[in-house]
């Protein structure tokens, strides 16, 4: 073979792949297209005033905690004015080195409280549990630091309700949330996990950590995370949804079958991705063992997180995501390929590793080798020219089509000006921001395979969003 | 100007693939601009009649509006959504004159047509207003929707039959609500605690004796079971006493324990509180907690060493529970306990009781 026929092997590897990655991530968009317009026909009526049975699932609602004294207090305010009939709230300060502990302590007046702790889960050692004299559903476990799965792990020994929701401190849920994610359970008892949708809250305004109006950010940054989170939850989860194949329920906030994590061993130490990781091993066990489950993706926007507006905070929690969803399928790859993995096994998993494990790589190693083989006049004018075209075109469909998903689901964003801002969005985010976050995923990828270990840094809140009872409205990060 | 193509065939046809992925965009963006107006105008279309309707539907609330809202036929499906809205929200005489509006606006005609011919959400709102409004002339075909595939329109039409007329539809509905394990069993008892005891006490009844003894019905058993915790207590406990000591699955037991009451029955709850399933254990505990007396003292002491956490709880707690016991008894106890874990379990109860 000459170099000019390996040349052309190489272009048209990359071309296919990028049709193939596309084709694959539409086949999801028409999957998703069907589950939205029936989820929300079937749910036009959740509006209109229900009684309660007293028969709902009661929920513990856990709260890892690692140096957020800034938002601890709203956070937990904010979940306990949730409307749901029955359910606690476990804080699990981890080792905070900042003033978390003393925030807690003085907004919720705790009081040290001898519980007989039931460690089900080996955890790091835990100094003390206090229990709050003006909530008395709301716990604080005191513990060493151990990392967010090591929380989450202590969280799940104290709780006492057979269903247990993960909330990242620093998210701000709605407060029809956990009606909305607990619905599943109820519905179908072999569910045993149920996700919800997140959406950015910079551009947002808050009351009392409620939200109070939905807006745009003006950080572009930010900007082009509203689309990506469009994007991610509104086909990336729904559309494996209804083939029971959901490989990631965000850690942010999601809701599992008590018993069943803790059969499987809890969320494990050792991966940045517990939560992805935590998903992928149910699915290996049911399937593997022929255990009947569900584990199910709610669309509606339940939850709002803070989206990170500098680029050097962005790259890390980018990489910190790539490296979690490596881990999680390394540490599960029997369910690749298994006899009986089912739609996760023979679906989703497959889907995952070439198209999201590998995929930066073959894309930033189409882009570097057209270029360069362009420049070196290995590759004509007519190839270089068609490449970028078919690059950039399908993913132009696929930015759009998130949200016409949107438009016929939830439109969250009322006004006109913010649709306009939205549709200039979806395009721009294909010329430059798409490119370099398969750089840092590469990045990552490449990081992963040389056994470095990452140093994350930390996320820095901005917390504008925190509001005292009546106090003023503002914004998170515009 | 001819258009630039590659002229290589291969090159060209993916070159085309891209040119129509472009020009698929386009028109998506204009789809999505497009469905964004006609969201507008429907919202726009919404608030002024909503406007107009809201005034005289809570005039409801004292009388029956002489003037009957204009409701044109796109609006249709809005207005039975309002109406329904404040026939939840209203009670009594309000919820009559409400009927009495919808009556003499034909709303019953409207929802029959969209029970017909309507999407999904069209289907449920009409299936929802028909309950509501008592429409018999739908009867059998409500009764066919129950069994529709559907596990909300199912409950919906559930539900509008027992609006309509529940005593005559009770005996076969609790049997399709014991069968169907996707109707949640929330709304399951939203529905019956609706319908009230005096009406679903006696069905209830009659399909946990039926079922009970089925082989192979355990499932429906066990919903049966929860359901009847709406049911006369009274009236359940002799049935519940029976059940405790017919049934044999620790699933169906646990259940039967949670609608025990008697104290006629309390040697069978000790017996069980050695059961070898732990739920059981623990649904043993929780009656003992709720009828037993101070002879079960010594039972619940020993149960605080269980190997199971939840054992050692309830019994902690069932301890706390018993007639004639106080606190400063149990710190009593607690003292002389050996055991570390029933010690601490005894503790963590002593000072909930104290706290609460």
């Amino acid at each position: 073979m000459t170099v000019n026929d390996w040349v052309e092997g190489a272009q048209w590897f990359f071309m296919l792949y990028f049709i193939g990655i596309n084709t694959g991530y539409l086949m999801l968009n028409l999957l998703s297209l069907g589950s939205l317009k029936r989820y929300v026909e079937a749910h036009s009526l959740d509006d209109i005033p229900s009684r309660l049975s007293g028969f709902e699932l009661p929920v513990s609602v856990l709260v890892p905690a690692y140096n957020e004294q800034v938002t601890i207090a709203s956070s937990v305010r904010s979940i306990l004015q949730l409307d749901y009939p029955e359910f606690e709230v476990i804080v699990i300060n981890d080792g905070s080195r900042d003033g978390t502990m003393e925030a807690l302590r003085r907004e919720f007046g705790l009081e040290p409280f001898p519980e007989a702790y039931w460690q089900r889960l080996s955890v790091k050692p835990v100094r003390a549990i206090y229990r709050s004299k003006m909530h008395p559903t709301l716990r604080v476990i005191d513990k060493e630091n151990g990392g967010k799965a090591d929380a989450l792990n202590a969280g799940i020994n104290a709780s006492r309700y057979p269903l247990f929701c993960s909330v990242d401190a620093d998210s701000v849920l709605e407060r029809v949330s956990m009606r909305r994610v607990v619905q599943p359970f109820l519905e179908n008892p072999h569910t045993i996990a149920s996700g919800g949708s997140i959406r950015i809250a910079n551009g947002c305004t808050f009351d009392s950590g409620f939200l109070t109006s939905k807006g745009l950010p003006r950080n572009p940054l930010a900007l082009f995370q509203v689309v990506e989170y469009m994007r991610a939850f509104l086909f990336g989860r729904l559309g494996w949804s209804p083939l029971n194949a959901v490989l990631i329920i965000s850690g942010a906030f999601g809701v599992f079958r008590k018993e069943v994590v803790v059969k499987a061993g809890g969320y494990r130490t050792d991966t940045v991705g517990e939560d992805m990781e935590l998903v992928v091993r149910l699915h290996r066990l049911h399937r593997t063992g022929n255990i009947p489950y569900r584990i199910v993706f709610v669309p509606d926007p339940v939850c709002w997180t803070e989206a990170p507006q500098k680029l050097l905070v962005l790259k890390n929690q980018r990489m910190r995501w790539q490296r979690g969803l490596i881990e999680s399928l390394t540490l599960n790859i029997g369910l690749l390929f298994h006899r009986r993995g089912g739609t996760a096994g023979w679906l989703a998993f497959p889907f995952m590793v070439l198209f999201e494990w590998l995929g930066p790589l073959v894309e930033v190693a189409g882009y570097c080798f057209m270029i360069t083989a362009f420049f070196t006049g290995l590759v004509s004018l007519e190839a270089f020219v068609t490449f970028m075209l078919v690059a950039f075109g399908l993913g132009l469909v696929l930015s759009i089509n998130s949200l016409l998903l949107e438009e016929i689901s939830f439109h969250i964003y009322q006004k006109p000006h913010q649709i306009v801002v939205l549709l200039l969005v979806v395009v721009l985010e294909n010329f430059g921001y798409r490119q370099l976050n398969s750089v840092w995923r590469f990045w990552a990828l490449l990081l992963w395979m040389f056994h470095f270990k990452l140093h994350w840094g930390e996320m820095p809140r901005s917390a504008s969003w925190q509001t005292g009872p009546g106090g003023p409205h503002k914004g998170v990060g515009q | 100007m001819a258009l630039w193509m590659p002229q290589d065939p291969m090159l060209q046809m993916v070159f085309m693939f891209g040119i129509g992925a472009i020009i698929f965009s386009l028109l998506l963006l204009i789809l999505v601009f497009l469905l964004r107006v006609r969201v507008l105008i429907r919202q726009r279309r919404q608030r002024f009649y909503e406007a107009q309707w809201q005034p005289l539907l809570a005039e409801c609330v004292f009388a029956v509006p002489a003037q009957l809202p204009q409701v044109s036929r796109n609006m249709r499906y809005h207005f039975l959504r309002v109406w329904n809205f404040h026939h939840e929200s209203l009670v009594g005489a309000s919820r009559a004159n409400l009927k009495a509006l919808a009556r003499a606006m034909h709303l019953e005609e409207i929802a029959r047509e969209l029970m017909y011919t309507g999407n999904l959400r069209e289907r449920m709102i009409a299936v929802m207003t028909l309950g509501h409004l008592g429409d018999r002339t739908q009867w059998h075909e409500l009764r066919a929707l129950v069994s529709d595939p559907s596990p909300v329109l199912s409950l919906l039409a559930a539900r509008a039959l027992l609006d309509i007329d529940a005593s005559s539809i009770l005996a076969w509905l609790v049997t399709v609500m014991a069968a169907r394990d996707d109707w949640p069993m929330s709304r399951v008892v939203t529905m019956l605690k609706e319908v009230g005891p005096e009406v679903a006490t006696q069905p209830l009844i009659s399909a946990v004796e039926a079922t009970a003894s089925s082989k192979g019905a355990e499932a429906q058993v066990a919903r049966l079971l929860r359901m009847m915790e709406v049911a006369h207590t009274e009236r359940v406990l002799p049935v519940a006493g029976k059940i405790v000591r017919q049934v044999k699955s620790p699933e169906l037991i646990a259940a039967a324990l949670r609608l025990v009451q008697d104290p006629r029955d309390l040697d069978i709850v000790r017996a069980y509180a050695a059961h070898e399933a732990w739920f059981v254990r623990v649904s043993a505990i929780r009656v003992l907690g709720r009828i037993g007396d101070v002879s079960d003292r010594r039972l619940l002491t020993g149960m605080l060493s269980d190997p199971q956490w939840w054992v050692r709880y309830r019994a902690a707690r069932a301890l706390l529970a018993l007639p004639g016991t106080r606190i400063e008894d149990l710190e009593k106890i607690s003292g002389t306990l050996e055991d570390r874990f029933a010690a601490d379990i005894l503790g963590q109860a002593i000072a909930e009781a104290r706290s609460s």
